[in-house]
Order: structure tokens, then C-alpha cells, then sequence
């Protein structure tokens, strides 16, 4: 048996590579980033040698950081590499760096959420458990409100899958077109599309039911380039990013040391 | 210019509803081996804490070397060293590694740092030890690389919590020694203890804390004068009689209780009188078994201030 080549394996990596995938790896290289520090107790010596508190948040924002920008690429240099032997030739691969800023971004989305529960709660089983919560409680709810609701606008300014656009029509089935999701997780996939496709047209759907719980109609809740989901995207990230990174720069900043030896 | 290498007024910290140290005025002059000495929970490492930057006090102010200490103050940190009450390292750093990253958070020099640690680590016991994982260390060691770290930028300030507790009591005799030895270079040393003995050893000047509150605060001799009750003598006669009784209440330097054959005098002299009590007990025609003075030193002032046995 011989596999089709498939030359778009490569940016196939990006768009399947979210979600709960990018969550845990958050999980797993942030969980202990402050909160192990106040677990181990090495905090106590660490804050009184002459670096400023700003520093050592900084230094391990920093290091988080670098953490997921390494596992990422080695992860993407690992996919070309058995792409290129068993799919043959990849197009695109000059986009590669992109998808993988926009995964390391992305996760730093839900990596600053587990720094902020650590931050709070000094302890790193509150972080990731804490952030798995947060995770669930965000893909529960986005799923009903985009499915039962058929509202699609709440998602684009959440973090995690966001809503789901199609290059096809809403109303025709089956649908025609490529889909894929649109949020922050998607931000790798999405950067390389906006150089790809900037102005192809994504159709996000709704489902309205009909008075007495009649089947539900779909339609297209709302149309726009890729171009705009994907700067909205990277946007939404970045104040995630950042507001969550102030809130647990500020814990820290305003955390003692109270915890006896 | 202000000489005080540590000064707090009123310094106060809660934890909750319990009060941990209250309005404390504490003052320690350069070139003092300060001993803060209070029996466990008194609110010596809360105090301490406040010093260092870990915890925001509630109320009252805080100077080190002159300088506001509030809040998170690197200018300060780079000029003290601290060791935490049994402190706590990353495991998986070797003792050099360890001296070494801290090494340059304080900016030491390489050249220097290469110089330094090994003469810290021999200082305090751990040569041919460097290159082991802090995660191997014994409690003791975990202690002595914890001096170690604090002397890394020669602190013109140096502040230990507890440096003995949890050592055994030859660990304990080399402690003293390397704090009589950092006093050596012409630095402040102000620690904590909750042992007597320990700060009457090696300090010549000592705060005591109970409960919160500053019980007293001064050189070693004024604690025993001024703190302590009187000297007692106590005094056992074959027989007592009214005869002894109106003897040795005639005494100037003394005040007398009875009971049966003993008699107990409470003096107020730190002369050796026992030649004197014992003519005055013959005139009086009392025979002595037995004459000994009974606690009235250190021990007795710590006692009575704090209020309680110690371990
Ligand atoms: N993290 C904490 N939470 C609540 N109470 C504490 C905490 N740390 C210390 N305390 C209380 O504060 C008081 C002073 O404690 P501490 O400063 O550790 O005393 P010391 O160092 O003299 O043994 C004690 O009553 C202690 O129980
Ligand atoms: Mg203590």
C-alpha cells in the first residue's frame, strides 16, 4: 500500500495541534514555575539576595517562555522531517516559523492562566488542576453557546477553540469548503493562513431552533476574512496574555513569605 | 547619620487575629553581636521576616543601615546577608553551583567567586562537599551551606535566623565558632535563639522577645542586674531559732524568709557576703549545715522574664 502524497502536512500539524494538546504542554512546563519555588521553600533565599521581585517574575515569564518556543521547535522540526519522508515534499515550509510562534503564543495563553492560579495559590496541584477547570469550564461553555445559541461572536473574544469557520456556505449540505477552528489555540494555523489566504471568506454558523423545539436551522451567523479572524485572533491572545500576566505580576509582587519553616 | 544597623518602631505583624510581634522597638548598633532570644512562637523569625523584605509588616516602621526597608528594597539586600530558619535550597544544585548563582546575583565578579566559595565552604565545614547535590545534604549541612550563602557578599549586616537549631552539639560549638569568627571581619551579626546558653556565649549584646512583646533590651551584664530578681542565698541551719531570724534581718544587704530549718536571703549587694552571714549566724548561736547561692545569673533573668521553663 502507498500513501497519496500530501504535500499540506506540514501546516495540517498546525491546525491539528491545539486544544488539549496545548493545554497540558502549558500545564506541564509552567505547574511548578512560581508555586514550586514557594513549595520547595527555595522562594525565602531566592528574594532576599539583591535581584528585585520584578526581576525574578520577569526571569521566569522569560524562562517559560523559551521552555515552549524549545519543545515547539523541536516538535516542528521532528513533523517536516517525517513529513518530508513519508509525504513527500511539504509546500509552505518557509511558514513553518510563523505556526510556530503562533503555537508557542497560543499556549502561552493558558501557560500564564496556570502561572496566575500557581502565583495565587502557591501550590502547583492548584495550578494545574485550577487551569484544567478553567479549560473544561471555557470549552463547555463555548460549545453550548455556539451550538444551542448559535451565537458564534462570544467566541471570538475567548480563550481556547473559539468558533469553527468554513470556507463553504452555512446553509448548503453536505458543507463545501474547508473548516477549521478560529480561536487562540488556533493561532499557529491561523498566522499561516493569513499569509496563505488573507482574504478568503470564513462563514462562522448558528443553529436557531424553531418555537416548540423544532429542528434547528442553520445559518450564517456572521462572515469575515481571514485576514480579520486571524489579527483578531492574535489580538484576543495577547490581552489574555498580558492581563493575566499583570494580575500574577501583581500577586507576586504582594505575596510574603508567610509560610513556616 | 544614623549608626543604627537595624532600627524598628513599632513594628507589628498578625497573622489573623494572632498577634505575632507587637510594637516592637528594636535597636542594634554596628559592631554588635546582637542575640534575639525568646523561647519558640515568640515572634522571633516573624520579626526577622519583616527585616529581610519577606513579609509586609502591619503597622510601624522599619530601618536597615539607614535606609526605609519597607517593601521590596534590592539596594538593601545587596549590602545584608540572611539565613532563613532552616532553610531550603534547590535540590538538584551542587553547594558550589548554589554559592555561585547567588554569587552573581549580588555581581561578584567571576575571579572573585572563584576565590570565595571554596574559603566559605572550608569556613563552614563543607570542603570536598561542593560538588554534591544540595539533595544529599544532611540537615546540618543544609545549615551550613545556608551561612555559607549568607556571608557570599561580606554583608556589613549579617542576620541568622536559628543557625543551630536541629544540630547535634558538636554542630552546634562549630556555629558559635563561625559566628565568633564572621564578627572577626568587623560586621554586625544579629541572630536569633531560643537557647540562653547559646546567646550568652557568643553576644554581647541581647534583645529578649516573648509573645510579641520586647521584654528587654540591652548588654548581657544590665540584663542580669536589671532584669533578674536578687541573688538568693539560701542558708540551712541545725536549728532555727528567733535569735538567727533577728540576726540576719539586722543585715543590711539582705531581706530574710523563714522555712523550718532554711532560711532564704534575697541580697541586694553583688559582694561575696557568706563571710559576714555566717558571723552573724554564730553570734546568734546557730551552727550551718549549708550555705549556697541559688540562680540569680542570666539563667534566672531569662526565667523570670519570660515566665515559663525552658527546654
Ligand atoms: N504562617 C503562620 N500562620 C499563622 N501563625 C503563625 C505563622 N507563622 C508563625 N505564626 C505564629 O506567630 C507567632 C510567632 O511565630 P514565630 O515568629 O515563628 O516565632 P519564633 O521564630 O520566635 O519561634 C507564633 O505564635 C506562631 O504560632
Ligand atoms: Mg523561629
Amino acid at each position: 500500500m502507498t500513501l497519496a502524497p500530501n504535500p499540506d502536512a506540514v501546516s495540517g500539524f498546525f491546525n491539528t495541534f491545539s486544544g488539549i494538546f496545548i493545554f497540558l504542554i502549558a500545564v506541564a512546563t509552567t505547574m511548578n514555575t512560581i508555586s514550586g519555588e514557594f513549595e520547595t521553600g527555595s522562594i525565602t533565599p531566592l528574594l532576599t539576595k539583591p535581584v528585585s521581585k520584578n526581576t525574578v517574575f520577569l526571569g521566569k515569564i522569560v524562562a517559560s517562555f523559551l521552555t515552549l518556543i524549545a519543545i515547539y521547535a523541536f516538535l516542528t522540526v521532528y513533523v517536516i522531517v517525517g513529513s518530508v519522508v513519508i509525504e513527500g515534499s511539504q509546500n509552505n515550509l518557509l511558514l513553518a516559523p510563523l505556526g510556530l510562534f503562533g503555537l508557542t503564543l497560543a499556549t502561552m495563553v493558558w501557560a500564564s492562566m496556570v502561572i496566575l492560579l500557581g502565583t495565587l495559590s502557591k501550590s502547583s496541584l492548584v495550578a494545574a488542576l485550577g487551569s484544567f477547570g478553567v479549560f473544561i469550564g471555557v470549552t463547555i461553555v463555548g460549545t453550548i453557546l455556539s451550538s444551542v445559541y448559535g451565537q458564534t461572536s462570544v467566541l471570538f473574544y475567548a480563550p481556547g477553540g473559539g468558533a469553527n469557520g468554513s470556507t463553504g456556505s452555512c446553509e448548503t449540505f453536505p458543507r463545501s469548503g474547508t473548516n477549521f477552528a478560529t480561536g487562540t489555540d488556533n493561532l499557529g494555523y491561523l498566522l499561516i493562513q493569513l499569509v496563505l489566504n488573507p482574504s478568503a471568506v470564513l462563514n462562522f454558523c448558528g443553529v436557531r431552533f424553531g418555537p416548540g423545539g423544532r429542528e434547528g436551522e442553520i445559518f450564517t451567523a456572521s462572515s469575515d476574512t481571514v485576514a480579520t479572524v486571524a489579527l483578531r485572533a492574535l489580538a484576543v491572545a495577547i490581552v489574555y496574555l498580558a492581563a493575566l500576566l499583570v494580575v500574577s505580576w501583581y500577586a507576586f509582587r504582594r505575596s510574603q513569605i508567610v509560610e513556616s519553616a | 547619620m544614623d549608626t543604627h544597623v537595624i532600627q524598628t518602631e513599632n513594628l507589628t505583624k498578625s497573622y489573623g487575629t494572632r498577634i505575632a510581634v507587637n510594637h516592637l522597638n528594636l535597636t542594634v548598633e554596628a559592631k554588635q553581636i546582637h542575640g534575639f532570644l525568646g523561647p519558640n512562637g515568640a515572634g522571633k523569625t516573624t520579626t526577622i521576616k519583616m527585616l529581610v523584605g519577606l513579609l509586609r509588616p502591619d503597622s510601624g516602621s522599619l530601618k536597615i543601615l539607614g535606609m526605609n526597608a519597607a517593601g521590596d528594597k534590592p539596594r538593601i539586600r545587596e549590602r545584608i546577608g540572611y539565613m532563613p530558619e532552616l532553610p531550603k535550597f534547590p535540590k538538584h544544585l551542587t553547594g558550589e553551583e548554589l554559592l555561585d548563582v547567588y554569587g552573581r546575583m549580588y555581581n561578584i565578579p567571576k575571579e572573585t567567586r572563584r576565590k570565595r566559595i571554596p574559603e566559605l565552604l572550608k569556613m563552614v565545614g563543607l570542603e570536598g562537599r561542593g560538588r554534591d547535590r544540595i539533595g544529599k545534604y544532611s540537615k546540618g549541612m543544609q545549615q551550613r551551606i545556608g551561612i555559607a550563602q549568607a556571608l557570599l557578599n561580606d554583608p556589613e549586616l549579617v542576620i541568622l535566623d536559628e543557625p543551630s537549631i536541629g544540630l547535634d552539639p558538636v554542630g552546634m560549638v562549630e556555629v558559635r565558632d563561625m559566628v565568633k569568627e564572621i564578627v572577626k571581619g568587623g560586621q554586625t551579626v544579629f541572630f536569633s535563639s531560643h537557647l540562653l546558653a547559646e546567646v550568652q556565649q557568643i553576644c554581647d549584646h541581647v534583645s529578649i522577645i516573648n509573645n510579641g512583646n520586647m521584654l528587654f533590651t540591652g548588654t548581657l551584664d544590665e540584663v542580669a542586674s536589671k532584669a533578674g530578681p536578687s541573688r538568693r542565698l539560701v542558708l540551712e541551719v541545725q536549728k532555727a531559732s528567733d535569735s538567727i531570724l533577728h540576726a540576719l534581718k539586722a543585715l543590711s544587704f539582705a531581706t530574710v524568709n523563714t522555712n523550718d530549718n532554711t532560711y532564704t536571703l534575697h541580697l541586694k549587694t553583688k559582694d561575696d557576703v557568706r563571710a559576714e552571714i555566717s558571723r552573724a549566724v554564730s553570734a546568734a548561736g546557730g551552727v550551718i549545715l549549708r550555705m549556697q547561692e541559688e540562680g540569680g545569673g542570666l539563667e534566672d533573668a531569662f526565667m523570670s522574664l519570660v515566665g515559663k521553663e525552658a527546654e
